[in-house]
């Protein structure tokens, strides 16, 4: 059996690389709190379950998804950020969950910023979209830290009231 | 990392799921008979119950396989046994599409999947969470010799549990 790929991205302060079933407590609290209000939560037990083993079956089933990501020197899982393709999804996603303890650090921001250009490298990506619940007012300042715009005239997400954001496409970078 | 190892009965091949399966599963837990399994109808849902199939196998190293006929490509069903979290005890689990059905083909991946638990698991009891309502599922787990537990704590309140027979039951 031919293990998938686990391609590791470093960045000035984080190690991004792919979930293991270790990060897993930290994904199903912060799914099960307050702060999953913007994406889809606060879940039961059960269902953040699902919503983390849907996050390793992603990778298993792609071959990329989110990164889990960490500090140099610290392996803990502090938020899955990255690719992200479900289906039902109209367009390929750059994703971003940051657990509370890692809010306010920048670290989002530069998840994402490396997640992107990786998908852009090495997936082939021509453009990709972030979308955000009009009231989650944190990641759509990210969004547009990010250099991404809204797009109305883009197809909407598994959520019709999320907003589309359109990040620059690799050209634009 | 675990992923599902290729097992063979008479007539299938049990394997690791993957990309191109995703399509045969949305449409079958989109369609109407899905509700017996529980599913909200979205392809979105599909897709986190597909995934996370795939996931279980790396987290617990077993988990759900694609089941598809001797020498083809697409899938008939998807059998296997899990335990998400919450689910009171460890099931085997039978997913088959409905132009597949009536040929035994679930009876046979599930007999092959609970044979393989039993063996190289090493696992001392199954049980399958079934609706009162689903007819076709209740004759299938009779046919394997499951029979209704009534202690036993169902997955929810119409649900029904059948407990199947040990490994020592079956030597």
């Amino acid at each position: 059996m031919t293990a998938s790929p686990s391609p590791v991205i470093e960045t000035e302060r984080l190690i991004l690389r792919r979930p293991t079933p270790e990060d897993q407590a930290g994904s199903i609290a912060f799914m099960m709190s307050d702060r999953s209000q913007f994406v889809g939560g606060p879940m039961t037990r059960h269902k953040a379950w699902f919503a983390f083993a849907s996050e390793l079956g992603h990778w298993e089933i792609h071959g990329y998804g989110s990164f889990a990501v960490t500090v140099r020197g610290d392996d803990t899982c502090l938020g899955l950020i990255g690719p992200w393709f479900p289906g039902g999804w109209p367009e390929h996603e750059i994703g971003w969950l940051i657990w509370p303890e890692a809010e306010g650090t920048g670290f989002a921001y530069e998840a994402a910023l490396a997640t992107r250009a990786w998908a852009y490298r090495e997936l082939g990506w021509q453009t990709a979209v972030s979308y955000i619940d009009p009231g989650n007012t944190r990641s759509i300042a990210l969004a547009e830290r990010l250099g991404a715009v809204r797009d109305d005239a883009a197809p909407r997400g598994v959520d019709a009231e999320d907003l589309v954001y359109r990040h620059p496409a690799p050209g634009e970078l | 990392m675990t992923t599902a190892p290729t097992i063979e009965t008479e007539r299938l091949v049990l394997r690791q799921p993957r990309a191109s399966d995703l399509a045969a599963y949305t449409a079958f837990i989109m369609s109407d008979r899905a509700c017996f399994v529980g599913r909200e109808h979205s392809r979105f849902s599909a897709w986190k119950c597909f995934s996370a199939e795939a996931g279980h196998w790396m987290l617990h190293g077993y988990g759900p396989w694609a089941v598809t006929l001797k020498g083809a490509e697409e899938t008939v069903g998807q059998v296997g046994v899990w335990q998400p979290e919450e689910f009171p005890e460890r099931e085997l689990r039978w997913l088959i599409w409905d132009d597949a059905e009536g040929k035994g083909i679930a009876y046979e991946a599930a007999l092959a999947a609970r044979d393989f638990d039993y063996r190289v698991h090493g696992t001392r009891t199954l049980v399958s969470y079934i609706s009162a309502d689903n007819a076709r599922s209740i004759r299938l787990a009779e046919r394997l010799g499951a029979h209704l537990d009534k202690d036993a704590h169902p997955l929810d309140p119409n649900g029904l549990v059948y407990r199947h027979p040990g490994p020592e039951a079956l030597s």
